[in-house]
């Protein structure tokens, strides 16, 4: 199954890519997903499962596109 | 009094005097400063139906006890007056060194009154004020007149300004500081325009009076320092507020066409990543250890200072997705002194109005260079066009007719900030209860909206949340005057302000005694809307018509189909009246305006519109 990971602002330095693909060896969940990509444990994010909000228990399908936020204030 | 300087610094421009006033004690706790202060003042001195942009209108620069203190992102004031733009009260902050020397000078506030005969710079110097020719500088842009400031007095000195756009009444200017400084969206920088005021400039000599200005000064220090450790911790300052840009194109936020759309397949070519990769410098407002402007060179070479509004509404809303021609487009605000979201939009518009074939003319979605062109026109109201421009979108929208007044994205006349609401209702009530329109300010809950409850849901939980953040973010940090970064993009506890509150006063205040202030503000200033709109329906409190429009609806993507639901939005509204205390009308109940001490503002109020 692939995925696409999207991360948005200080996510992307921390783990050291923007967006990418990747080929999971079977069913994965946004939390499993998550775990796979270095974002700091505990920093709180916001997932959305090509666009929309999911938690991290939801089932991937193949070609989702999976955006991994911290949470943003509006500013 | 400790905390306060317990001074108010009283100035006229048409008899060129002034006067050192005092406060007492009451209207100090009661008001707090910043926000409270000005919007108090204002319903007091202010006659309902008065030209904003006559004599008679007052421009109040507020700061709070903890302003100018070496303590957590304190450097700001309030700016505040009758809007031109919106016909009530109107304010906005702005990081400047003025709030430091104001307070060094020994004022809590400066109220500007009258209009002057020719174009003045007001210079104050602790006691002494003077009423200074600002001929030379009259015409000019904000950069040049902050340089010519600066070569008379050196750069210590604390400064607003503002450029042609205030010089020549446009409604959205506003007042600038320190070169990418902005505050005042409802049209501040036009009323000191009115007043032929070019400049405001202060060096204060004194101390600050504070409770226990050691202990504020140890741990205002070492906050700071925590601070920027945080920030940098944490990657936030790596692209600041526009990390938030490529999130709302991903989910169906982001303003695009005039709100047409909420995504583009270019987005990416303006997002936080490539503004981090074109910064050339980075700045930020006194006591600030986690500076967001992120300034990038423009398409002709100038340094441009950006957030996400400035990118969101010069950029994706106009469909400009080249970095360099958005920072064109944000230099030339900042230099004219225009408000960068009130000008997107009305470009916005003005584009969507030509398109539906409810104006002629020539600009397109995408057309920079025309853009860069009719923010001139409007900035020095150039012809029709640019006295069109030059009055924000709603008035532009009732010029043209032809329905377009639904598709103006503004709420109670002031644009929309750069989030697209098409199916985010919390978010939408934020915008249309937004206490002076349609500003982000008062309360952000998208995040909220997806994480904690549902896309779909009108429910009280959002209404909740929209007050939660109101006391907070435009009653607490408005009145102290203080930054609301820290909290809001770090996580830095709230509890740290009622200590850095009490540290300075003596007080022992606790975070209820600030939203017991914040309901106050918010109430006030919804009386200062029933004097002037005593007529005014609960409909003044809803987003802009396209929203609901299913025409309007996006045709793919995460919000297919969606859009928002009159009935449904009407309820979520009565959830937040309901929670206020407020009457069907929005209004505040009798009741409500006695618990928070407002009697004698109710019965005035009551002179001019039905109190239940």
């Amino acid at each position: 199954m692939r995925v696409t990971v999207k991360l948005i602002g200080p996510l992307i330095y921390a783990a050291g890519f923007s967006e990418k693909e990747l080929t999971l060896a079977g069913p994965a969940t946004a939390g499993e997903v998550l775990a796979r990509v270095n974002v700091e444990k505990g920093r709180p994010t916001i997932l959305t499962r090509n666009g929309k909000a999911v938690g991290p228990l939801d089932a991937l399908e193949d070609g989702d596109r999976l955006v991994i936020s911290p949470i943003y204030s509006g500013g | 009094m400790l905390g306060w300087t317990g001074s108010i610094l009283r100035v006229n421009l048409t008899t060129r005097t002034h006067r050192k006033e005092s406060f007492t004690e009451e209207f100090a706790r009661t008001w707090v400063g910043g926000r409270g202060f000005a919007v108090k003042i204002l319903f007091d001195e202010l006659q309902p139906g008065i030209d904003p942009l006559g004599p008679e209108n007052k421009l109040v620069v507020a700061l709070g006890p903890i302003s100018g203190i070496p303590a957590p992102n304190t450097g700001k004031a309030v700016v505040a007056a009758k809007s031109p733009l919106t016909g009530f009260y109107g304010d906005g902050n702005l990081g400047t060194r003025l709030t430091e020397q104001l307070r060094k000078a020994g004022y809590d506030a400066l109220i500007v009154e009258g209009k002057a005969e020719r174009p003045t710079m007001l210079y104050i110097e602790d006691d002494r004020v003077e009423f200074l020719p600002a001929d030379d500088v009259w015409g000019r842009g904000t950069f040049a007149t902050n340089e010519w400031i600066y070569g008379k007095y050196g750069k210590g000195v604390g400064i607003l300004n503002i450029g042609q756009g205030g010089e020549n009444l446009v409604r959205y200017a506003v007042i600038r500081s320190m070169e990418g400084r902005s505050g005042g969206r409802p049209g501040m920088g036009a009323v000191m325009g009115s007043k032929l005021l070019k400049a405001i400039v202060v060096h204060g000599t004194r101390p600050i009076p504070q409770a226990d200005p050691k202990a504020m000064k140890a741990v205002g220090v070492e906050d700071l320092k925590k601070i920027h450790q945080m920030d940098q911790d944490s990657g936030w300052s790596r692209q600041s507020t526009t990390g938030v840009l490529a999130w709302c194109n991903e989910v169906a936020g982001l303003p695009v066409q005039n709100f047409r759309k909420t995504s583009h397949a270019e987005a990416w070519k303006i997002d936080g990543e490539r503004l981090d990769e074109a910064r050339v410098a980075t700045y930020g407002c006194p006591t600030c250890t986690m500076r967001c402007g992120i300034a990038i060179r423009d398409k002709e070479g100038h340094e441009s200072e950006l957030d996400y509004e400035n990118v969101g509404l010069l950029g994706s809303n106009l469909n400009i997705f080249e970095l360099d021609q958005v920072g064109s487009l944000n230099y030339l605000c900042d230099d004219y002194g225009l408000d960068t979201m009130s000008a997107g939009c009305t470009l916005s518009f003005y584009a969507d109005a030509i398109a539906h074939g409810a104006a002629e003319g020539d600009f397109r979605f995408g057309d920079a260079e025309r853009a860069k062109q009719l923010l001139g026109l409007a900035a020095h109201r150039q012809g029709t066009l640019g006295n069109l421009l030059a009055d924000g979108s709603l008035r532009m929208a009732r010029a043209f007719g032809h329905g377009s007044e639904a598709y103006a994205m503004q709420v109670k006349g002031l644009e929309v900030a750069s989030y697209n609401c098409k199916f985010i209702p919390g978010m939408a009530l934020a915008f249309g209860v937004s206490p002076i329109g349609a500003h982000h300010r008062e309360a952000w809950i998208i995040a909220f909206e997806l994480k904690n409850t549902t896309r779909d849901s009108y429910g009280p939980e959002k209404a909740a949340k929209v007050i939660e953040l109101q006391r907070i973010r435009g009653g607490m940090f408005e009145s102290i005057v203080a930054c609301r970064f820290p909290w809001i993009e770090l996580g830095w506890s709230l509890d740290n302000y009622p200590k850095y509150f009490n540290l300075v006063t003596g007080l022992s205040w606790i975070l209820n005694d600030m939203w017991a202030l914040a309901d106050r503000v918010y109430a006030l200033i919804k009386l200062h809307y029933v004097r002037e709109f005593p007529n005014a329906t609960r409909k003044a409190d809803y987003p802009p018509a396209v929203w609901f429009d299913p025409g309007n609806a996006d045709t793919e993507g995460p919000i297919a189909h969606r859009h928002l639901e009159a009935d449904k939005y009407d309820r979520l509204l009565q959830h937040y009246y309901d929670q206020r205390g407020y009457d069907n009308r929005g209004i505040p109940t009798r009741a409500l305006l006695e618990k928070l001490g407002l009697s004698r503002e109710a019965e005035e109020a009551g002179k001019y519109a039905t109190l239940t």
